[in-house]
């Protein structure tokens, strides 16, 4: 027994903290995932350079290699403008940072609510429902005109589409959210006394909140799809902008470095939506831990 | 019947006279429950056995205020519940209902959702509702899991909890919609030793939907044994086996004999439900 002790270590007690952030963090070294998830972006980043500089295959030419972009983005002085050490590169990412929290805070802000008065009110929905449902598949590019038209100067389109984009996707999850819950826990909270808002605050919106959650991280990929789209047609400054800016110039290195800034600040932006979902539905988290998942 | 609340006289005695329900899923009257009218005294376990899809929860759900009825009139002590002019109950804390797949709220842990009731009703502080909760939940074996959400509870354990959540709202009926039928027959014996246990502390009126007919014969002081679709009382069998019970009842000369009664009643039934080729409502 005394040796069993031994060998486990300061693990007699339960761990706590950050005794059990370190547990955790040994046990993913020992395990084959990081290795694999490293594996795969190099052999990715292998293709990429093949493709592009190696062997230089047909079309492929035209196309910055990981080599010229790393040359330039991680240089002080660049050669086709864009680095991590020049200003403009920040100035574009925080702007189109701005935009996006704007748009989404917005759309959220606007789509939650509507969708959960939707989902628990018949007469609501039969009001509202068949106009989201027809001016939802108009994709968004085709509000440019009417949203360049309606909206003074440059910034007032390029969130209006972004936000117009996140909201229908937010509202109508929402709206899901509360079909999807079991008409039993509305009958037991009937039972217990509650009253209309009683069940909206405790029934309807905890309920609604996984599906709540999910659209949520769709609906900010939508809404960066929709201001960077937004951003190359009608912008002067933003990621999108810097992608159809460098087009124009015929620098591609710039181009490139855009995306996949785009693509780290995306993936960052679901994580933090992923992030505050797990911390809000704790009792989720532990249901799906229950299943084995 | 031995241990009687002392804090309650008698009450929650159910009048169910001649209700008829007539459902109309798609155009095409579907008559769930047929002029069935049964008496339930104040404080006594009664238990409904019927095939599946018999209407017996159409029945549980009238008077949980859940749906309307086409014809007849349910009292409570008394009161007019649903009638005519009155097609359906209001949803009361006074008869409460534990659901057969499980209903606590999964947002909440086991002692939000018992100090729930008492919260929405204004019958007491937030702050003392989770303190009784904590207390009621502790004496019902749970003390250790009342911050826990349900969803990390065995079912066994969140059964119970939604029984002490039903109870802590000092209800005159208690409702139960077949609650054990999707457990394990050992689980089950804790449960129904749990509920005995809980019936001899309050005395509530107990109004029970089961087809485990030994089920029946264990917890109930009446059995009601109803006929397929629709719904009527074809006959009621008294069980006299003295409280407090245990297991070893089971085993007894009583038991058996009213099994086998309560079986022939039920079976003919089955039988008449099978061919009719009712689709299980549960």
């Amino acid at each position: 027994m005394n040796q069993v002790s031994a060998t486990k270590g300061h693990m007699n007690s339960k761990p706590e903290g950050f005794e059990l952030f370190l547990l955790r963090l040994r046990k993913k070294m020992v395990s084959i995932d990081p290795y694999l998830t490293v594996a795969g972006i190099g052999l990715w980043l292998f293709a990429y350079w093949v493709l592009c500089e190696g062997l230089e295959i047909w079309r492929f030419t035209k196309l910055p290699g990981p080599v010229a972009i790393s040359k330039d983005w991680f240089s002080t002085t660049p050669f086709q403008g864009i680095s991590i050490f020049t200003q403009e590169y920040y100035d574009h990412i925080f702007v189109s940072c701005q935009r996006i929290l704007f748009a989404f805070g917005l759309a959220t802000g606007l789509g939650v609510p509507l969708g959960l008065f939707m989902g628990w009110s018949r007469k609501i929905r039969d009001y509202v429902f068949p106009i989201i449902e027809t001016l939802r598949p108009i994709p968004i590019l085709a509000w440019v005109p009417l949203s360049i038209l309606l909206l003074p100067g440059f910034e007032g389109p390029v969130i209006f589409l972004a936000t117009l984009a996140s909201f229908f996707v937010t509202t109508l999850n929402a709206m899901l959210g509360v079909d999807s819950i079991d008409e039993e826990y509305f009958r037991a909270a009937g039972c217990l006394g509650s009253s209309r808002w009683d069940i909206f605050r405790h029934v309807v919106v905890p309920g609604a909140l996984p599906f709540i959650f999910t659209g949520l991280q769709i609906s900010i990929g939508v809404a960066w799809f929709s201001l960077v789209a937004a951003e190359m047609v009608s912008g002067d400054l933003g990621l999108g902008y810097l992608i159809v800016d460098a087009y124009m110039n015929n620098v591609t290195v710039p181009m490139v470095i855009a995306m996949i800034t785009l693509g780290f600040i995306g993936y960052f932006s679901s994580a933090c939506v992923r992030t505050l979902g797990n911390t809000l539905m704790a009792w989720h988290v532990k249901e799906l831990a229950q299943q084995g998942r | 019947m031995a241990g009687k609340s002392h804090k309650r006289e008698q009450t929650g005695a159910l009048s169910i006279k001649n209700v008829t329900k007539i459902y109309d899923p798609s155009g095409v009257n579907v008559k769930a429950v047929d002029d069935c009218s049964m008496e339930i005294a104040a404080g006594e376990v009664c238990m409904i056995v019927g095939p599946s899809g018999c209407g017996k929860t159409t029945l549980l759900n009238a008077i949980a205020g859940f749906h309307s009825i086409t014809e007849g009139s349910i009292h409570l002590d008394g009161d007019l519940l649903c009638g005519p002019g009155k097609p359906k109950a209001e949803q009361s804390a006074e008869r409460m209902v534990v659901f057969q797949h499980g209903a606590l709220f999964p947002w909440k842990t086991l002692q939000e959702n018992v100090a729930y009731g008492p919260t929405v009703q204004s019958a007491m502080s937030a702050g003392e509702a989770m303190e009784k909760a904590g207390q009621m939940l502790a004496e019902a074996g749970l003390g250790q899991f009342i911050k826990k959400y349900p969803g990390e509870v065995s079912s066994g354990m969140a059964r119970r909890a939604e029984i002490v959540r039903a109870l802590i709202n000092d209800p005159k009926v208690l409702l139960l919609d077949e609650p054990y039928r999707a457990m394990d027959a050992l689980t089950k014996q804790i449960m129904h030793e749990s509920l005995l246990e809980t019936y001899d502390r309050t005395g509530v009126t107990i109004f029970f939907i089961t087809h485990d007919l030994e089920e029946a014969i264990f917890l109930g002081d009446k059995v009601h044994v109803v006929t397929t679709r629709p719904c009527q009382l074809k006959k009621t069998v008294e069980v006299r086996i003295p409280r407090p019970r245990s297991f070893e009842t089971q085993s007894s000369e009583e038991f058996r004999t009213l099994l086998e009664e309560v079986n022939e009643a039920v079976h003919e039934e089955a039988v008449k439900a099978f061919q009719a080729g009712e689709r299980e409502m549960a």
